[in-house]
Order: C-alpha cells, then sequence, then structure tokens
C-alpha cells in the first residue's frame, strides 16, 4: 500500500506539489495522470525519500521514507525518471548488482537474475556488455533491475516513453501479471491510451493536487466526455501537455 | 547478506578495469612520470660530466703564445668551425700590448664577450674564466717570486673547504623531483576512475536510482572511494617499484651519488602512500562528485591537481623546514620519503601521526560527500 497525504513541496518560488493526497492499494495499477510540469516525478521521488516533503507524508506500508528510507527502499522497486546502465557490465552483471544491493547474492541472488531474464526474455543479450543497446534494451534492464528483488511495490516514471509496440506489450503484461500477484504498482503518464488500456485507478494530477480521481470510466461518467482524453482536458481544464 | 560498500567496491572494480582510458591513464602516469625523470637526469649527468674541450672565438693569440698554450692545456681552444645559429659566439680577446704589459708588471688587458644569460653556455663560460684565473694566479705568484716576496703573502684566509654532504644527502636534491612523482602518480592514476564513479554517474543518469537503493549514502560513497584508491595505490606502488630500476640504469657514480634504496624502504614508501591514496581520492570524488558531466570533473580535477603539486614543489624548492611539515596530510609523507631516500634516521612517531591526519581528513571529507549526495540541492542540482 502506498500512501500520500497532503503532500507540499516548493522549489523556491515554484510550487510543485499543493497537497497531493492519493492511495496505491495492493493489486492494483495506479496510473498518475498528468500534463508535464504537474508534479508527477516530484511525488514519486518523495516517496523514495530522495526529495524532503515540505509538509505532509509518504508511506510504504505505513513506514515514511524520510523517517527510515533505507525500510522503504527495501520494499519497493524503482524504474526511475532517467535510466543510464553501466556501459561496460553486462545485462545480467547489472541485474545482479542491483539484487545484491538488496540483499540478494550467492545461489539466491543468481537465481532471481536468471528468473526476471527469462520472464523478460532477456536471454539473448543477458550476457552482453550494455554498449549498443537498444532503448527497449535498455528498458529491459532497468525493469529487470527494478523488479529482480520482487518487490510488494512497484513504482515506475513515464515507462513507456520511447518504447516501440512490443516492448510496450511486454511491459504492460509484466505490469498486469505483478498485479494479480498483488503488487501495489504506481505510475506516472501522460500518455492517455496506456492509462486506458492498464490502469484500475487513475489519479489526476494538476498543478501539484488531485484533480480527479477513479477508474477511466469513472473519471468519462463524471465529466460527461466518451473518450479518456476529452475527460481529462475537461478536468485539467486545458489541453497543455498532453501526448494523445 | 554482503556489506553494500562490499558490493559497491567490487562493482566499480570490476567497471574500472574493463575501462581501457582508466587502466592506461593509472598506467601511463606511474609508467612516464619515472621514466620522464631518468631522461632529465641522464641530460644533466651528461651535461655534468663533460669533459671535451671548450672552443672559443680566441682573437690575438700571436700575441701571447704561452697564454694560448695554458689555455688549450685548459681545454680551451681556438674555435674552427662556425658557431651553431641562435647561439651567440664566445670571444676572448688578447690585447696587443700583452708582451708589454707582462714585461712591465701591469695588468694585461683581455677582453671575454658572450653572453652571460645563456644557460646553454654557462658552463663553458665558467671554464674559459676558470683558465684565465688560473694563469693570473701563476703570473702573480712568478711576479712576486723574483721580487723576493713569499706568494703566500697574498693568502690572507686560507680556506678548507670540509664537504660534509654524504653521498645521500647530495642525491636528496636530485631526487627530491622524483619523489614528487611517486607522491603525485597517488593523484594522478585514481583520477580518471573517481570521476568516472561520480560525475559520470550522474551523466549516464544513473545516480537518482543508485541513491534509491537500500543502502546508506555513507557506504555507497565508501565503496566507491576504496575502488578510486585501489587504483590510486596501484599506479602509486607501480611508480615506486619502477624508481629504483631507473636509478640501477642511470650512471649516478659518475657525479658522485649513490642511492641504494632496500625492498624494505620501497614497501615502507608504498604503506606510506596508502593514505594518501585515500586522501587524493575523496578529494577527487568531493570535487566530481559536484560536477554534472566527466568533462566538467575534469576542468574541476585538473585546477585541484594544482594544489598537492603546488604544496610538494613549493616545499621542495623554497626548502622550507618545520617540524610541523612531519604531522601534516601530503607533507607529512613527502617529508618521510625525503628521509628514506637521504638515508636518514626516520621519524616513525610523526609518520604515523600524519598517516592518521591523513586517513582522519579523508574520512572527514568522504562524510562530507555523503551528506551531500543525500541534499537533494546537490542530487537534482536545484
Amino acid at each position: 500500500m502506498i500512501e500520500v497525504k497532503s503532500l507540499k513541496k516548493s522549489f523556491g518560488k515554484v510550487t510543485a506539489l499543493n497537497g497531493l493526497t492519493f492511495s496505491a492499494p495492493e493489486g492494483q495499477i495506479t496510473g498518475l495522470l498528468g500534463p508535464n510540469g504537474a508534479g508527477k516525478t516530484t511525488c514519486l521521488r518523495t516517496i523514495y525519500g530522495l526529495l524532503k516533503a515540505d509538509t505532509g507524508e509518504a508511506l510504504i506500508d505505513g513506514v515514511d521514507a524520510n523517517v527510515d528510507p533505507l525500510e522503504v527502499r527495501r520494499k519497493i522497486g524503482i524504474f526511475p525518471d532517467k535510466f543510464g546502465l553501466y556501459e561496460r557490465l553486462t545485462a545480467r552483471e547489472q541485474i545482479a548488482y542491483f539484487a545484491t544491493l538488496h540483499g540478494l547474492d550467492g545461489e539466491s541472488g543468481d537465481a532471481a537474475v536468471q528468473q526476471v531474464i527469462s520472464r523478460l526474455d532477456m536471454g539473448a543479450i543477458a550476457d552482453r556488455r550494455a554498449t549498443g543497446f537498444s532503448q527497449g534494451q535498455r528498458m529491459k534492464v532497468a525493469l529487470a533491475q527494478a523488479i529482480v528483488h520482487r518487490p510488494k511495490h512497484l513504482i515506475l516514471d513515464e515507462p513507456s516513453r520511447g518504447l516501440d509496440v512490443m516492448s510496450t506489450r511486454i511491459l504492460r503484461d509484466l505490469l498486469r501479471e505483478l498485479r494479480d500477484q498483488g503488487t501495489s504498482i504506481l505510475f506516472s503518464s501522460h500518455v492517455m491510451q496506456e492509462v486506458a488500456a492498464l490502469c484500475d485507478q487513475v489519479v489526476v494530477v494538476a498543478a501539484g493536487k488531485v484533480a480527479a480521481q477513479g477508474t477511466p470510466t469513472e473519471l468519462c461518467q463524471q465529466t460527461g466526455e466518451e473518450a479518456l482524453e476529452e475527460a481529462f482536458v475537461k478536468i485539467i481544464g486545458t489541453d497543455e501537455g498532453i501526448a494523445a | 547478506m554482503k556489506s553494500p560498500i562490499k558490493i559497491v567496491f567490487g562493482k566499480e572494480l570490476k567497471d574500472a578495469l574493463r575501462d581501457k582510458r582508466s587502466v592506461m591513464a593509472a598506467m601511463s602516469y606511474a609508467f612516464f612520470g619515472p621514466l620522464l625523470m631518468a631522461v632529465a637526469f641522464y641530460v644533466l649527468i651528461s651535461q655534468l660530466t663533460d669533459t671535451s674541450d671548450v672552443k672559443i672565438n680566441i682573437e690575438g693569440a700571436e700575441h701571447a703564445p704561452a697564454f694560448v698554450a695554458h689555455l688549450n692545456t685548459q681545454g680551451v681552444v681556438q674555435r674552427e668551425e662556425d658557431w651553431p645559429a641562435g647561439q651567440q659566439p664566445i670571444t676572448l680577446a688578447i690585447s696587443p700590448e700583452w708582451a708589454e704589459n707582462v714585461a712591465t708588471a701591469q695588468p694585461a688587458r683581455v677582453t671575454l664577450t658572450a653572453d652571460f644569460s645563456s644557460q646553454k653556455q654557462r658552463t663553458d663560460l665558467r671554464r674559459v674564466e676558470r683558465a684565465v684565473e688560473t694563469y693570473t694566479a701563476q703570473l702573480s705568484y712568478i711576479r712576486l717570486q723574483m721580487r723576493g716576496i713569499d706568494p703566500k703573502i697574498t693568502q690572507g684566509v686560507n680556506l678548507v673547504k670540509h664537504d660534509t654532504a654524504t653521498k645521500g644527502s647530495k642525491a636528496a636534491i636530485l631526487l627530491g623531483s622524483v619523489l614528487i612523482f611517486i607522491l603525485l602518480s597517488v593523484f594522478f592514476s585514481g583520477m580518471n576512475v573517481a570521476i568516472d564513479i561520480s560525475a559520470g554517474e550522474r551523466e549516464r543518469n544513473s545516480l537518482e536510482l543508485l541513491l534509491s537503493q537500500p543502502l546508506t549514502t555513507h557506504q555507497l560513497v565508501w565503496g566507491k572511494a576504496l575502488a578510486a584508491s585501489a587504483f590510486a595505490m596501484f599506479g602509486g606502488v607501480l611508480s615506486a617499484v619502477l624508481i629504483p630500476f631507473i636509478f640501477k640504469l642511470l650512471p649516478l657514480h659518475e657525479i658522485g651519488i649513490s642511492i641504494a634504496l632496500a625492498w624494505p624502504m620501497i614497501l615502507l614508501i608504498m604503506a606510506l602512500l596508502i593514505p594518501l591514496a585515500l586522501l587524493a581520492t575523496a578529494l577527487q570524488l568531493f570535487v566530481s562528485f559536484r560536477a554534472k558531466s566527466f568533462k566538467e570533473a575534469q576542468t574541476y580535477i585538473s585546477l585541484l591537481l594544482m594544489a598537492p603539486m603546488l604544496v610538494v614543489f613549493g616545499v621542495e624548492f623554497a626548502r622550507v623546514k618545520n617540524q610541523i611539515l612531519y604531522y601534516l596530510p601530503l607533507t607529512g609523507q613527502h617529508q618521510a620519503l625525503l628521509d628514506i631516500i637521504k638515508g636518514e634516521s626516520l621519524q616513525w612517531g610523526a609518520m604515523a601521526v600524519s598517516a592518521v591526519a591523513t586517513v582522519v581528513l579523508s574520512m572527514l571529507l568522504l562524510r562530507l560527500i555523503s551528506r551531500m549526495l543525500s541534499s537533494e540541492k546537490v542530487v537534482f542540482g536545484l
């Protein structure tokens, strides 16, 4: 369970989060939908404790990342805003690095790494160095790093940007599978179809606040629109920063 | 469960060893430094022991055949060939009144025309002057004797020189510059790795994810610092091992210098370098974790490298002598290395103090870096 309670955060004069409150329960995919600059990344970074909220709190299973960041980070898998690979390491070594940091070493570590490699169908690239990987291959490595320790919570920051159809499908299938296993998944996006196709619950964020919340269908009903995109525009009151 | 420090250390070391640029950098600084020194020494020694004739223009030689003969015995001879381009000729002009002056016991005029600021011709000029001086001495000796005066009367003071410089301490003057290379090899060798694991991490966008893992920034920084220090130490060990070999190759005995560095002493030098390697890395990480890219970090670090160079060169060339130098980081190791090479008695206590001071300073710096990495301002460059 990921809970965000009246988070406020400003950088100088810019208010990034202005009393954001929502929760992402277990066994559900929660989409954080908002235009560019709505505060999505700031919110996610606050949840895993890289940013400190001015007021309010972000809890993972009741633990605040500002109070006990290591405990929180043990419980989550992260697919960050920017992911860079270590070009001189092989895919397997990168995944193993993050697995050991989560305490999975020795045989159980190797097994966990092998399992995630098979799950993501990365056998062909597992023992190649990351130099020359395509965007989709890089995404798979980053995804594998995020889930190798089987976290109960998975946080993804715009995971589908720059991916082709096949890679997007792999990602969606994986997220559905993990949801069915009881993982609470929170991901940010500004891509409508993706949110509509995947999310059990949508939290629309605008100007650092929750503008609306509910299933995609509920959002459409609330606004009296057919398509989620139209509903979204109506909710935030402008069509700025949306990718169809 | 493995300690996070060990995990980070292992990963960074593996990563760095696969980076040919880092390995080459670590090797080349350690390698070319001493080699450069060797070449410089070789030239210096061959200049110092040069016994070939000094060839100059002698004008009016016909006026003073005895004087010219004396000059020739001293290795100052008439030049037959042209002066090389860019070199001012050295001309010794004997006045036509030579014979008359000598006969009437007047000072005979000899004019030496040359560029006295020329570094290259300095030893040549000195030899010409000395040859003239010895002839003057002979001449006055004879003049006094002919007048029935004991020539010793002109010697007011008899300066007897006792050279107490041991061969080792003479060597130290030369070796000071070699030491600088050993000390600096520690700063140069780990540099590439230090930049790659800090600014490089930011440049390839992997810093955010790494900082979101279940390990403290303190553990992260120590793991990285130890990996880069290992590289710095690799360079230090390499140059410490190489330098005695280079001394063996040089004809140092020709200028009366002997250096015998026994293996225990080399091991001691390496031990002294260990805390210094940690300090060098800590300083480099401190600077380059603030940089946004590899390039930016390189700029900062090359400025930073000036600091140890200035300190060591400053102490070396200004000949600063103060006991406090023995206790401080960097200068402490420098002084200890000097003592080792000079073959003087070693100040074990001071060595330990400076080693501890160095480690403490490094630890403080590393703590500062981990504080920095916990700050969102530094991490996201806000």
